[in-house]
């Protein structure tokens, strides 16, 4: 019924970890192909992507190695459209629930996540801004949650869309790697913040996600080079 | 199938236009309350949208008035969610088609119109900068029609999310309004750039919106007008002095 699945990725990127997790829930046969962002091959942007960045997925075509791309399949970007394309590919996957309401709820998740939790983790980790702001959308996120579970109940879209930037704010955080100055404990100082009792439920939220399947299928070695990626200045 | 739809909505606001839109080309029955953006009813935020803004929409619970929302219902927002939710209400619709791929070309479409159209609309009508962002995001946007028809061949999302921008942007450069002084001929001059050969496409494409009838009968244009003329005289205050 689909067609082949080609998916230009990289390990410390979290936009390129949301298609990952929508692809190992759907079950997809498809290819991953790791690109070194800071060393680009130089077919993928005139074949693949012309801004260059990851995410991107091929779509359908002849069988052709993923680098030698065939301009004969579609290619598609941008994280969250590409995972609604996932689930839409593979309704079964419960990626999106089948019900009208659920969805807009699993797509106002992803909405908080793009305008709260994305900025405030580039203001505080990046530009080193004042770290309330993470704490405000750590509890603007936390006010979606129900009371167990994940945003809808079940995993879904929803937590497809935050669990690569929240598991990635922690880790850094933790080791103390962000663009305030280092050896400072600066990064556990907010790291604590965002562990206060008030958090609790985003805390439970966060060690759900870490036990999901597909979550520690994705992301267990993409940690180490999310460390390392930092450490050469390349968040983003 | 589906339950009582209540829209929360302004005629001024182009983002409640979409919602507009969408429910038009579903021929759904719905409410339809209009709200007052600067003189907001007291029970609008703490029984409807907590922002305060529009569109939103009041789903199932029992049939109340659109004045005294049900507790019961549920509570949405967000126009491109909102826009999403009645194609997902009504797949007949056509608002987003069958295909997977179609459907996400779609998508990519009103990502362009948010990232690029949006901001760029803001910069140059409202903060009166550098017109060739508007020009520039015109051209990203026609890169993405086809020959002719909408964004994805048959009118869908895709066009829903762009026409209400287009149609303001249009308006009130044609009566000079926007963050730019007045009386200095600035609108009509931008406007000129939107319209040059090089986005002949774009302006057919503008042309074949109006044409819809979900947008027509949805676009009240004196009310819009008036509404802008007031909105950029107080900007204009503001910025210029009285």
């Amino acid at each position: 019924m689909s067609q082949q699945i080609t998916v230009y990725t990289s390990k410390s990127c979290p936009y390129a970890h949301r298609v990952e997790l929508a692809l190992v829930e759907a079950k997809a046969d498809c290819t991953r192909y790791q690109i070194d962002l800071r060393n680009k091959p130089d077919w993928y942007a005139p074949k693949v992507n012309p801004v260059s960045k990851v995410p991107a997925l091929a779509y359908g075509g002849p069988p052709v190695p993923a680098d030698q791309p065939s301009p004969e399949s579609t290619k598609l970007t941008e994280s969250l459209v590409l995972v609604e394309f996932i689930a839409d590919l593979f309704p079964e996957s419960g990626i999106l629930p089948k019900d009208p309401v659920l969805r807009a709820k699993a797509r106002l998740f992803a909405d908080a996540v793009s305008n709260k939790l994305v900025p405030a983790q580039v203001a505080v980790l990046i530009r080193d801004e004042d770290p309330e702001q993470l704490v405000q959308a750590y509890e603007a996120i936390q006010a979606l949650l129900p009371p167990q579970g994940f945003a809808l109940g079940p995993f879904s879209a929803a937590d497809i869309a935050a669990a690569p930037f929240l598991a990635r704010i922690e880790l850094n955080l933790a080791n103390d790697l962000g663009g305030f100055p280092a050896n400072e404990g600066k990064g556990p100082k907010i790291l604590e913040l965002l562990h206060a009792p008030k958090l609790a439920r985003m805390q439970q939220y966060l060690k759900d996600i870490r036990g999901h399947p597909s979550f520690v299928a994705t992301f267990d070695e993409a940690s180490r080079s999310v460390t390392l990626h930092f450490l050469c200045g390349h968040g983003h | 199938m589906s339950q009582q739809i209540t829209l929360y909505t302004a005629k001024i606001c182009p983002y409640a236009h979409r919602a507009e839109i969408a429910l038009a080309e579903a021929k759904v029955e719905y409410t339809r309350f209009e709200i007052d953006l600067r003189n907001k009813p007291d029970w609008y935020v703490p029984k409807v949208n907590p922002v305060g803004k529009v569109p939103a929409i009041a789903y199932g619970g029992p049939t109340v008035p659109a004045d005294q929302p049900s507790p019961e219902s549920t509570k949405l927002v967000e126009s491109l969610v909102l826009v999403e939710f009645i194609a997902d209400l009504f797949p007949e619709s056509g608002i987003l088609p069958k295909d997977p791929v179609l459907r996400a070309k779609a998508r990519l479409f009103v990502d362009a119109v948010s990232n690029k159209v949006s901001p760029a609309q803001a910069a140059v009508l409202i903060r009166g900068e550098d017109p060739e962002q508007l020009v520039q995001a015109y051209e990203a946007v026609q890169a993405l029609l086809p020959p002719q028809g909408f964004a994805i061949g048959e009118f869908s999302a895709a066009d829903i999310a762009i026409a209400p921008f287009l149609a303001r942007i249009e308006l009130n450069l044609a009566n000079d309004l926007g963050g730019f002084p007045a009386d200095q001929g600035e609108g009509p001059k931008i406007l000129e750039l939107l319209r040059a050969p090089k986005l002949a496409r774009l302006q057919q494409y503008f042309k074949d919106i109006q044409a819809r009838p979900s947008f027509a009968t949805t676009f009240d244009k004196e009310h819009v007008l008036a509404s802008s003329k007031r909105r950029f005289a107080e900007l204009r205050a503001k910025k210029y002095g009285a």
